[in-house]
């Protein structure tokens, strides 16, 4: 159990496509290493295994404590998760610790249905909207190697920032 | 056509366009934009039929000599019909930071006649990346699947990472 060193783009593990993972030894590990890293960031919402170059299928989630969130299902640790319906759009902003010196504007869905497996290897489906949806759309995207620059919509919704990390 | 550049600070439009408004100059269209703390602005101007180039040219000079600006420059563009292209696609392209990034994407576009209608780019970071957003609009000989095919090519040659979407149009 431990944080993990967070890469940074342009390593290339934040591009490949990741694997799916069956419950067992191997995902308890990665779940609680993202989840540890995830904690050792302040104000962080999500994480997903290729940002610790964990090439599997595996994403944490927790909004509880932000205040932008309407919805929150506390902290959600899900592997293999695939996001089954989407509706409505929006544009937020978004950042991401592996791009730590830009922020954008990103159309996303308001409202999602996930379905995933819990690391005990019960399938769980979850309804989500507003910033905890988008915080596991901006974590599920990960899984494919999209970033939140492939989803800028235009040159005005790109920001350079302070870093926060 | 008129193009102002100088260092930033409030003011600058102000100063400018009481020029503008003096001389009873209107404005068309016009874009500014803020690099690095340098400051440009495009404007397309329509001047009455009374007022000579010479005295326009010369009132701004003047203003940008006050100001200071480091460059003004005033020219006689015909009016265009149709205006700018549609843009039908946005373009994300982003890797560690390399020269002829720009050039080698856009050569690639231009190959394939799509037009470049707005484009903007960003360094980053300490071991810096380079991101480059930009508005195209395809030919009708061009589909969705042939871009794609082509940003990978490209993206490739030039160790980037590129991806498009469609823009889509809102409608109300």
């Amino acid at each position: 159990m431990a944080a993990r060193e967070v890469l940074r783009y342009p390593h290339p593990s934040l591009k490949q496509r990741c694997e799916p993972i069956a419950p067992g030894d191997e995902l308890d590990r990665v779940s609680r290493d993202l989840l540890d890293t995830m904690r050792s960031f302040r104000g962080c919402v999500g994480l997903a295994a290729p940002q610790i170059d964990e090439l599997v299928r595996v994403i944490v989630v927790d909004v509880s404590e932000h205040k932008k969130a309407t919805t929150s299902h506390g902290l959600l640790v899900l592997a293999n998760p695939v996001v089954v319906e989407t509706s409505g759009d929006e544009l937020g902003r978004e950042g991401c610790l592996s791009i730590p010196d830009l922020t954008a504007n990103v159309r996303r869905a308001t409202w999602t249905r996930v379905e995933a497996v819990l690391p005990a290897g019960e399938t769980v489906t979850i309804e989500s909207d507003g910033f905890e949806a988008r915080a596991l759309l901006h974590e599920l995207d990960h899984l494919d190697g999209i970033l939140f620059l492939d989803r800028i919509a235009s040159r005005a919704d790109l920001f350079a920032r302070k870093r926060y990390a | 056509m008129l193009t102002a550049t100088g260092r930033d600070r409030p003011g600058i439009v102000a100063a400018v366009t009481r020029v503008l408004l003096d001389l009873g100059v209107n404005l068309e269209d016009a874009e500014m934009a803020i690099l690095r703390g340098h400051f440009a602005i495009v404007l397309i101007l329509s001047a009455p039929d009374e007022l000579g180039e010479a005295q326009l040219r010369e009132e701004l000079q003047a203003v940008g000599r006050e100001l200071p600006l480091e460059a003004v420059t005033l020219s006689a563009v015909e009016q265009l019909a149709g205006g700018s292209p549609e843009p039908t696609h946005a373009i994300s392209v982003y890797g560690a930071d390399h020269p002829g990034i720009v050039h080698g994407v856009a050569e690639a576009l231009a190959r394939h006649e799509v037009n470049v209608v707005d484009l903007s780019t960003r360094v980053v970071g300490d071991d810096p990346i380079y991101v480059m957003l930009l508005d195209v609009a395809l030919p009708p000989s061009l589909d969705n699947a042939a871009l794609d095919e082509l940003l990978a090519r490209v993206g490739q040659e030039l160790g980037v990472d590129v991806s498009a979407r469609v823009l889509d149009r809102d409608v109300l």
